[in-house]
């Protein structure tokens, strides 16, 4: 299988086609990237707020929700509200991207089909734009974190900005498999709405680890975004920056992604034009 | 002689414009074997060997899956037809050539393939230069993008940096000539805006080889003829040419060479004015069989088809561009007829007739014995209205008379002068003779 990935990117970079240089690439991503952000957000009349806002609001129903419905314990440090924002924002963050990404193709579907060029840069841009942007509101959220006087660690910071490129890599390698497997079987947007939705309840972003019980442990915490979340926390809320091997072991998995997904997309991409 | 009319010198022959001759021979139909085999120079700009484009079979959506899986493995879908077969030729820099046929015959396919946006199934493809290609409408355009915009996306796509089309940009913006509408999104705009947007594009990238499918056909007539004075300039610049039209008028003005498809497969090579004229015998033959029995008695030479058609498509005739006119004739002993064809007005009056003898014209000879005859009569002298073109078939000596054809066509346009043909005349201020 790896074997016939491999001459399907020798193949592709044997094609008779435009040169494909690395400016060009540069050049066609920063055109794609600002209209992402562009038509996405800036466009309407009220995308960027909401963008902002959406999550805010978000983490003030589950607020309400898990501390004053049903009562959820504290934790050792700083309030719930803390912990569930530091774990869902990212969260937020890769599912918008997954979702946006896997339909991406279709938004540009009058280019595949009448120009030359590489169609990678059109899932890039669009991962791309989504993170920076919830990026920005992370930032945003944990500095009102700060304000209302949660010990968020700003010094998390340093640890936090790997992390979300190590999930930037593994969120387009998956993105690239599903964008591409989108043109040709539009179900895959519809059937992705309700698997991110039961991953979210799976992995302990709205509750510790430490209440799973025994017996389902090993499961939750053997789902890679659980590891993200926790490294997450540890940084932020812990103070705690030191490497560790598990992080290498998910910037391993991530590249795997990365290179699988690119590695399929690629061998489909030569038919978009006939599909998209 | 003043007010004489438009310049005749407009319409000069395509083949004496390139020097470089292609790979195949000229003249009579080359065989498409012959035509793959004998291209593809070492210096070839662009070159096609034996290519050939599969489309997968749309299934319903659990075929889809095992679809997506073939692909991934690398085989082949299951279930395909073939848009494109055994197609080969070759460009050098400086040569134009046309791709003629009918609706899906695979020209748009093929276009594409040398544009890069479709990989072929099939042969090799080299093309050694920047390609600018205006597939169907607004060719690499966002919808949602301004004008503005999308000069900008067309740079990228090019691996233009900023600097340069910013250099080219205001260029781009007058030769469109759309006003303000460049500040709207593409999406808003009528075909005939895109159209000029796009080639207004493609005119600045300078690109080594155009590839226009069917640009011509979409703007209006000043923004048309704009265009194929910018395509001959091109073209004398040493620009490459690969144009797709249904347009003999235009096959043969811009265009040395031609290749015929039919049906994915090539079916004529050739100077462009060669295959023209067999492209359009082929049509009028087909017209003549949907139109019914018409034909001679067989012992007779008779008119089988007689097809007028305005230059430049629309249903009427511009008085300056003119109007195609084919007639294939029946011959029934082999030798070549003459045929005698003019215009007559719509109550019968003759306006003017010629033969193909007077002229020293002669006729494709073709395979299923008919002969076919293909001329162009432009800047016409005719005042707006109703004429028919008459055809008639002689015998081989332009001695007798057999038949008598008509089709109707209607010259464009409103005037207030009388009569049915304009004379070139000029007032004389003074009045010598008072």
């Amino acid at each position: 299988m790896l074997r016939a990935m491999r001459q399907a990117i020798e193949r592709e970079a044997a094609l008779p086609r435009q040169p494909r240089t690395a400016s060009r690439e540069r050049a066609l991503f920063a055109n794609f990237f600002l209209r992402e952000l562009r038509t996405r957000y800036l466009g309407s009349a009220t995308g960027l707020a909401w963008a902002l806002v959406h999550p805010l609001v978000l983490l003030a129903v589950y607020y309400v929700v898990f501390t004053q419905i049903f009562r959820v314990a504290s934790f050792a440090t700083g309030s719930f509200l803390a912990f569930v924002a530091v774990a869902l924002w990212p969260w937020l963050a890769a599912q918008e991207a997954l979702q946006r990404g896997t339909v991406s193709l279709a938004g540009y579907a009058g280019l595949i089909r009448k120009a030359a060029f590489p169609h990678e840069s059109i899932v890039h841009a669009s991962v791309a734009a989504t993170l920076a942007l919830q990026f920005a509101g992370y930032v945003v959220v944990l500095a009102a974190l700060r304000a209302l006087g949660e010990p968020v660690r700003v010094e998390g910071l340093l640890l936090a900005v790997p992390l979300w490129l190590v999930m930037a890599i593994a969120v387009t390698g998956v993105t690239f498999a599903l964008a591409s497997l989108q043109v040709f079987v539009r179900d895959v947007e519809h059937v992705l709405m309700p698997l991110l939705m039961m991953l979210m309840y799976l992995t302990p972003i709205l509750y510790p680890l430490a209440i799973v019980p025994e017996s389902l442990r090993p499961w939750v915490a053997a789902n890679p975004f659980g590891w993200l979340v926790t490294r997450m926390r540890d940084a932020l809320l812990e103070g705690r920056l030191a490497p560790q091997w598990g992080d290498l072991v998910a910037l391993g998995v991530a590249l795997a992604l990365y290179a699988l997904g690119l590695a399929m997309f690629r061998r489909l991409s030569p038919h978009f034009e006939d599909f998209v | 002689m003043s007010a004489a009319g438009p310049s005749q010198g407009a319409s000069r022959s395509p083949s004496g414009g390139s020097a470089a001759a292609p790979a195949a021979s000229v003249g009579a139909p080359v065989p498409p074997s012959l035509a793959a085999a004998v291209a593809a120079p070492k210096d070839a700009l662009v070159a096609l060997d034996g290519v050939g484009k599969d489309y997968a079979k749309l299934a319903p959506a659990g075929g889809r899956l095992r679809l997506v899986a073939d692909l991934l493995r690398g085989r082949a879908a299951a279930s395909t037809f073939t848009a494109l077969d055994g197609v080969g030729f070759a460009m050098r820099r400086g040569e134009s050539l046309a791709v003629v046929g009918e609706n899906g015959a695979g020209k748009s396919t093929l276009l594409k393939i040398v544009a890069g946006v479709v990989r072929p199934t099939r042969g090799s493809v080299a093309v050694n230069g920047r390609v600018a290609a205006l597939l169907e409408l607004g060719s690499g355009f966002h919808p949602d993008y301004t004008g503005y915009a999308n000069i900008d996306l067309a740079a990228a796509l090019l691996g233009m940096d900023a600097a340069e089309i910013a250099r080219r940009r205001e260029a781009i913006v007058e030769f469109a000539d759309i006003g303000t509408h460049i500040h709207d999104p593409i999406k808003t705009y009528s075909s005939g805006m895109v159209v000029r947007l796009g080639f207004a594009i493609a005119t600045a990238l300078a690109p080594d080889v155009l590839i226009t499918d069917e640009v011509l056909a979409v703007g209006d007539e000043s923004f048309q003829r704009k265009c194929v004075a910018w395509m001959e300039d091109y073209l004398g610049r040493g620009g490459t040419l690969l144009l797709c039209s249904h347009s003999m008028y235009h096959v043969q003005k811009l265009c040395a060479h031609a290749l015929w498809l039919e049906h994915g497969r090539p079916r004529m090579y050739g100077t462009a004015a060669d295959v023209a004229r067999e492209y359009l015998a082929y049509h009028e033959a087909r017209a003549e069989k949907a139109g019914g029995p018409r034909r001679a008695h067989a012992g007779d030479y008779g008119v089988t088809a007689l097809v007028v058609s305005p230059v430049g498509g629309g249903a009427e005739v511009d008085p300056a561009r003119g109007f195609e006119v084919g007639v294939e004739v029946h011959s029934p002993d082999g030798r070549a007829p003459v045929i005698a064809v003019g215009v007559v007005r719509a109550d019968g009056t003759p306006v003017y007739g010629t033969t193909s003898e007077l002229d020293g014209a002669a006729p494709l000879r073709r395979a299923d014995g008919t002969f076919a005859f293909a001329l162009r009569f432009h800047d016409l002298p005719l005042l707006p209205g109703h004429y028919r073109v008459r055809a008639h078939a002689m015998d081989p000596e332009g001695m007798r008379l057999f038949d008598h054809h008509e089709a109707p066509f209607v010259v464009a346009g409103a005037t207030r002068e009388l009569g049915y043909c304009r004379l070139p005349h000029e007032w004389s201020s003074g009045g010598r003779g008072a």
